[in-house]
């Protein structure tokens, strides 16, 4: 039985890749450290490196941040075969990279060390686990999080890590039941259980579906499917003369999209935006917000646009897809790479006004279930569940 | 959630853990309670009054944590597991109680996990995985415990919406209780019974206003098989053990009387048939006619209070079995055990009634007895007799001066083996483990005996048997039969229980220290066998064994396995499809190209068929001299004999293609070989797309750019593709991204055939069928109708395609007027029963479909791609699109809308399908205009030339021989 008292305020670190690295994961740290700390809790934010592509986080946050390595840790993949034990070369740099992480984790056990009783670490990324692994977490509830599906750390290395380094931290996190079940059968992962992100803004103003545009979020890069979104527009322009299709993001496809988009004959009706800093701005925008990502986590995207009451047509990529958007309820899911079915969802939701504004409405009422507050609250559940 | 206040414990949960003359095992059980990572659980330890220290291990632990483990003792022994749990239950303190025993252990977050569900749902009950862990086997080879009930999370209001949980899932130890729940329910285990658990888990499932079944492992069960004192499940030969199970049974049944809940006493009476029972027959050929008699008294009366619809949902030999012991058919039903036992065995004669077959001839006049024993849907019917395992009963065994006599009856069903043929036989005797010696005795008679064939043998096991000794110590008995030249392989059942007995003396080769007689006995599946043993030097015996033993289990038997080991890993890696592609493109593809090599591959090897065939056939008309592969997979047969053969991913077959000159196939070579710049690839194609195909797929599409770019490399193997519409432009090469310059519009060789009957018939105004219709015994006065649907993935088990229709009632109502030729797609097969024979004939072995489109009078499909074929022939089509929506939309969808253009009535039910039958010659007269318009769309290229101008265009340059 615990001789520890509890205390409602807590020490609470979130070790990631980088502080401010470019991309969901950062936002979701800061957003949470600033709701924790208005909770009352000690927050503190660590990362393992500087990132390559940063993000801006602002300036005076209101808890410390704090970055282990000032230059990136030496790159080396595990020794393979006899040739791979052999390279000296590599062996010196994997020796120097192991004595640098333990003279980082050494770092972490210091900090850890001065936390109050009842502290938590959440490891935010399967990459910085290795690090906390090493460093002394005796007293301290570590939790690993896995901010994908489960099919998408399938299908990579993170797989084998996620099970090999979250193997014993009191709880990993994956973003819905469905993939926590996943992972507790499939990956044999019996401490997982599961956390949804929270809302990352609910906007006062929701749009007034006016304007005869499809919206698109997301970076022009294969795993968000921009290639499949053309296909699926090319089969529903024909039926929506009056209709156009925005594309915002920028990223490393573009050029090549853009040629697709030439050869499919739709540069009439496709507007390419570029990167956007004002997402609430883009989708109010809209009337229907679509989403053709091969592959997603609990996607914001979504949550963003059906907050901003604008109904969704998306691939049904991933468990948490269908956990946000209730298929036929307050938004329309297709096949993961059915173009045609995405067209035609697509088109159900451009020729009904009224189901736009139904489903739209809906949506943004719904989505109220991931409130900030909401999410706060699961999380002082499950730091209380996990000291018992 | 409350505070936990330190001098006054409140655990979250109980662990119940009994234990019985265990004290070496016990520690781990409390270990892994002690080791939960929710720290609130305590522990109640109750020995049932153990001979051993278990006791004082118990006492010793909660010593040592007094707060949290308190044991307790049983004043007398109560023999079961039932007292000792109530008794704990009793001195529980927690709000959840779990059972533990003490040879198995919890899962480290088993408590977390339960607790976490059952305050999140507010469950009376929450189960977990339970996985068997089996501790004789190196690996710990791990089993889990009706793994598909614990798929995902689930929450249950109630057990009666998943009766598979309440049927199947009988343990008490993978879950845990709300204690309030177990006290206001005044839940307990009966006291000195077998199989308590399942009476405990039915009391309290029904009782449960919520359930949730949780993924996570929560209980190791530590299965001994071989440990000396067997548990329960195990010695489950016991009529004590029978009578307790039917017992148990009775009082749940009682309880699901009660309640009115007859959904689940049905799905509770399924289980029983599948498997309660069939644990106790499988035991029966084992035993004496007495236990027999006793066993059926006591099953014969439980077996009368079973829904007769329960038999409609198991396995055919399982009703039958069950229908038998009730009828107390023991003749018929021994042999039905075998069956039970040995899954693909024949072991009843069958017998075939007005178009049906049964398992035996008695019993038919009882409605239910027919319905039972109707195995038709088996297709015993359909095979021949080497593609049958026989019941051989052994009927004598007689040991004389070394020499055995042996004597049994093979059973015939159906008379496959057919009087008057030649018959010869051997017995054969080789060791279960792998061994390089075998050692026949010929079958010195054989003759039909009614409905089986009758043989004896003589082995002079003393003279000729001669082991090695110790590497082979069980050896196992075949008589192979030759029937006409065809072998069927049997075992000899021992259908009695000591029928055979004796030591005969035996030499092995190596040492007689251990043994020097063979005896023989009977294997768990009732098979005979022979094993080595000794008779005088016992104490030899054990020394060698001992020394045996020690050198396996020692630092030499290490080595020696972990050396065999590797070299198996070795030996794996060579012959790994790795190793054999680095030999294609290393070696193979460094060899010079042969002018006039053509490898040949049709359907991925399954076939000799379609445009490769047609091509290949042509060069060979025009007498050109080259030199052909054709790639098969499986079996040979049927492959041209003039034509070099070789086995898909064979070395030569990788040989053969890295070095030719040509490559023509119609679906794909292995993906991962490169194609030479010198070879020319021509891919014919197997037929234009109604589904959409290669990028036009979701599946295609979603794979990430590198895959993609990965799949477009293999595409772009193809130098030539050949085209037969422009709609094949439109789809098949768009879908592929194929170069303008690769697509070769000549239309289909294979079709040329087609558009040949065609010219005929018109020119000759008469239809002249091939040879096959007499190959087929189709009468002259019947119409033929080719059934050819498309390949489904779902629906049927085991490959087999289920008709969508009444067959036998498309025999009675069209069998004077049509013959139906029934095609399955080469990856599925039907069963048709004998009563429709010669009305309706299977014809899915023809490699060919062309001489069957030939024959055919008329099309019956759905969305096979054979309609875009047969169309050129001009002849009546029936689209049968039962599931066109299901189809069409939750498939990979269409390119166009078959509804709309289909060349012929689309009917959607039997009914209807029936009705056009009727009306066929008044449809096809209708439909002439959509067929004509089909074929210019579908088969424009279609001239009946293509095998002649691409032997033109690309192999006109060889000489001619």
């Amino acid at each position: 039985m615990s001789t520890r008292t509890r205390h409602p305020e807590r020490d609470v670190f979130f070790v990631s890749n980088s502080v401010n690295e470019l991309g969901g994961i950062t936002s979701w740290s800061h957003q949470m450290a600033r709701l924790f700390t208005e909770a009352g809790h000690r927050v503190h934010v660590v990362g393992i490196t500087e990132p390559a592509e940063p993000q801006d986080i602002g300036t005076g946050l209101p808890y410390p941040t704090t970055t282990l390595y000032d230059e990136h840790p030496p790159r080396v993949g595990p020794a393979r075969g006899i040739k791979g034990r052999l390279n000296l070369v590599e062996r010196r740099l994997r020796a120097a990279r192991e004595a640098g992480m333990h003279e980082q984790a050494a770092k972490l056990t210091a900090l850890f060390r001065r936390a109050r009783p009842g502290a938590v670490v959440i490891v935010t990324q399967v990459w910085a686990m290795e690090w906390v692994t090493l460093a002394d977490t005796s007293g301290l509830t570590v939790i690993g999080m896995s901010h994908e599906s489960f099919a998408y750390s399938r299908s990579c290395s993170r797989y084998g890590r996620v099970r090999k380094f979250y193997k014993d931290v009191d709880r990993m996190l994956a973003l819905t039941r469905e993939d926590a079940d996943l992972w507790i059968r499939q990956g044999g992962m019996d401490n997982a259980s599961f956390m949804p992100n929270p809302l990352p803004f609910m906007p006062e103003v929701p749009s007034p579906r006016t304007a005869k545009v499809v919206t698109s979020i997301g970076r022009l890069h294969d795993q968000k499917g921009i290639d499949m979104l053309l296909d699926t527009w090319a089969e529903v322009a024909p039926l929506h003369p009056d209709w156009t299709l925005r594309i915002y993001g920028s990223g490393e496809d573009e050029e090549q999209l853009k040629r697709q988009c030439t050869e499919l004959g739709l540069d009439g009706s496709v507007a390419w935006m570029g990167r956007t800093s004002d997402v609430p701005g883009a989708l109010r925008g809209g009337s229907v917000f679509v989403q053709s990502s091969r592959g997603e986590g609990f996607p914001l995207a979504l949550m963003e646009a059906m907050a901003t009451a604008v109904p969704c047509a998306a691939f049904d990529c991933a468990p948490g897809v269908h956990e946000i958007v209730q298929d036929g309820e307050d938004g329309l899911l297709a096949g993961l790479g059915n173009t045609g079915e995405l067209a035609r969802r697509l088109d159900t939701l451009m020729s009904d006004k009224e189901l736009r504004d139904k489903m739209g409405d809906l949506a943004r009422q719904n989505i109220q279930r991931y409130t900030t507050d909401e999410i706060v609250r699961r999380w002082e559940e499950l730091f209380a569940f996990l000291d018992r | 959630m409350a505070l936990i206040e330190d001098d006054h414990p409140e655990f979250d949960v109980s662990v119940v853990v009994i234990v019985y003359n265990d004290e070496a095992r016990l520690p781990a059980a409390l270990r892994s309670v002690l080791d939960q990572t929710l720290r609130g659980v305590e522990i109640v330890i109750v020995d049932d009054c153990s001979t051993d220290g278990s006791y004082d291990v118990a006492r010793r632990l909660a010593a040592e944590h007094p707060e949290r483990v308190r044991a307790f003792r049983l004043p007398e022994n109560s023999g079961g597991a039932g007292e000792p749990r109530n008794v704990g239950i009793g001195h529980t303190r927690g709000r959840h109680v779990m059972f533990l025993d003490s040879d198995d252990v919890l899962e480290r977050n088993a408590c977390r996990n339960l607790l976490e569900a059952a305050e999140r749902d507010g469950s009376d009950i929450v189960s977990g995985l339970c996985v068997r862990l089996d501790q004789d086997t190196r690996n710990k080879k791990r089993d889990a415990w009706y793994p598909w009930l614990y798929a995902r999370t689930q929450v249950l209001d109630s057990v009666t919406e998943l009766p598979d949980l309440f049927v199947w899932d009988t343990l008490s130890t993978n879950k845990m209780y709300r204690r309030d729940f177990l006290m206001e329910n005044q839940l307990r285990f009966p006291k000195g019974m077998f199989y308590e658990d399942l009476i405990f888990v039915a009391e309290a499932y029904l009782a449960a206003e919520r359930i949730t079944l949780i993924p996570n492992q929560v209980y190791f069960w530590h299965v001994y098989e071989n440990g000396a004192a067997k548990s329960v499940t195990n010695r489950r030969h016991e009529m004590a053990n029978f009578v307790h199970r039917m017992e148990i049974h009775r009082r749940i049944d009682v309880l699901l009387a009660e309640r009115g809940l007859h959904e689940l006493k049905l799905a509770k009476d399924i289980k029983f048939l599948k498997h309660d029972l069939v644990l106790h027959l499988r035991d029966l050929p084992f035993r004496n006619a007495s236990y027999r008699q006793e066993f059926a008294g006591i099953a014969r009366g439980y077996l009368d209070s079973l829904a007769p619809e329960a038999y409609d949902e198991v396995q055919p030999i399982q009703a039958v079995c069950a229908y038998l012991l009730r009828e107390d058919d023991w003749e018929n039903l021994l042999p039905a055990v075998d069956t039970l036992t040995n899954r693909d065995k024949i072991s009843a004669p069958l017998v075939e009634r007005d178009g049906h077959v049964y398992w035996c001839a008695e019993h038919l006049d009882d409605p239910f007895g027919r319905h039972v024993l109707d195995v038709t849907d088996l297709g015993y019917h359909t095979r021949t007799v080497d593609r049958m395992f026989l019941r051989n009963a052994l009927t004598g065994y007689e040991e004389r001066g070394g020499t055995v006599r042996l004597s049994g009856r093979v059973t015939n069903p159906l008379g496959v083996i057919p009087e008057g043929a030649r018959l010869t036989g051997e017995l054969e005797f080789s060791a279960r483990r792998r061994s390089l010696q075998r050692f026949r005795f010929p079958v010195s008679a054989l003759w039909h005996e009614g409905a089986y064939v009758a043989w004896e043998a003589e082995a002079d096991l003393a003279g000729k048997l001669r082991p090695l000794g110790i590497v082979d110590e069980v050896w196992d008995v075949r008589l192979r039969l030759d029937v006409d030249g065809v072998r069927t392989t049997t075992r000899l059942t021992a259908s009695e229980p000591d029928l055979a007995q004796g030591l005969l003396l035996v030499r092995p080769r190596l040492t007689r220290m251990v043994a020097d007689h063979v005896e023989p006995e009977v294997s768990q599946r009732g098979h005979l066998a022979f094993r080595l043993v000794t008779r005088d030097r016992v104490e030899d015996k054990d020394r060698v064994r001992e020394l045996v033993v020690r050198g396996v289990q020692g630092t030499p038997g290490r080595l020696a396995k972990s050396g065999v080991r590797r070299a198996r890993k070795l030996r794996k890696k060579v012959t790994s499809a790795e190793t054999k592609l680095r030999v294609y493109d290393e070696v193979f593809s460094r060899l010079p190209v042969k002018k006039g090599l053509v490898v040949f591959e049709s359907q991925l090897g399954k076939q000799y068929s379609d445009s490769p065939k047609a091509i290949y056939e042509e060069l060979r008309r025009q007498g050109l001299e080259f030199e052909p592969v054709w790639s098969y997979a499986g079996s040979p047969e049927g492959f041209p004999t003039d034509a070099t053969l070789v086995r898909r991913w064979s070395l030569p077959y990788l040989k053969a293609l890295a070095r030719a000159e040509f490559w023509v196939d119609n679906q794909s070579y292995p993906l991962k070989l490169t194609k030479r710049p010198e070879t020319t690839y021509l891919q014919t194609w197997h037929g234009s797309a109604l589904k959409r195909m290669g990028f036009d797929e979701p599946a295609w599409k979603l794979r990430s750019k590198a895959r993609q770019d990965e799949q477009q490399r293999v595409l772009d193997r193809f130098d030539r593709f050949l085209i037969r519409s422009e709609h094949d432009v439109r789809t098949l090469a768009k879908a592929f991204r194929l170069k303008e310059k690769t697509l070769l519009r000549v239309g289909y060789p294979r079709n040329d055939a087609l558009v040949h009957a065609r010219e005929r018939e018109l020119a000759e105004g008469r239809r002249v069928r091939g040879p096959l219709a007499a190959e087929l015994g189709i009468p002259e006065d019947r119409q033929v109708l080719l059934y050819a649907p498309t390949f489904r993935k779902h629906g049927g088990r085991n490959g087999r395609f289920e008709l969508p229709f009444d067959v036998e009632r498309f025999a009675e109502h069209f069998g004077d007027r049509y013959v139906l030729l029934v095609r399955s797609h080469y990856l599925t097969h039907v069963v048709l029963p004998p009563s429709v024979r010669g009305r309706v004939i299977d014809v899915s072995a023809h490699h060919d479909v062309n001489p069957l489109m030939e024959l055919a009078d008329g099309l019956v499909t759905d969305y096979s791609s054979v309609m875009f074929d047969y169309a050129l022939l001009d002849r009546p089509m029936l689209f049968f699109a039962y599931d066109y929506e299901e189809y069409v939309h939750e498939g990979r969808g269409t390119y166009f809308d078959l509804l709309e253009r289909a060349p012929g009535p689309v009917v959607r039910g039997e009914d209807e399908l029936f009705a056009a039958l009727e009306s066929l010659p008044e449809q096809s007269v209708k439909y002439a205009p959509e067929r004509e318009r089909f074929v210019a769309e579908f088969g424009e290229y279609d001239k009946g030339t293509a095998a002649r101008s691409i032997v033109e265009q690309f192999f006109s340059h060889w000489s001619r021989g």
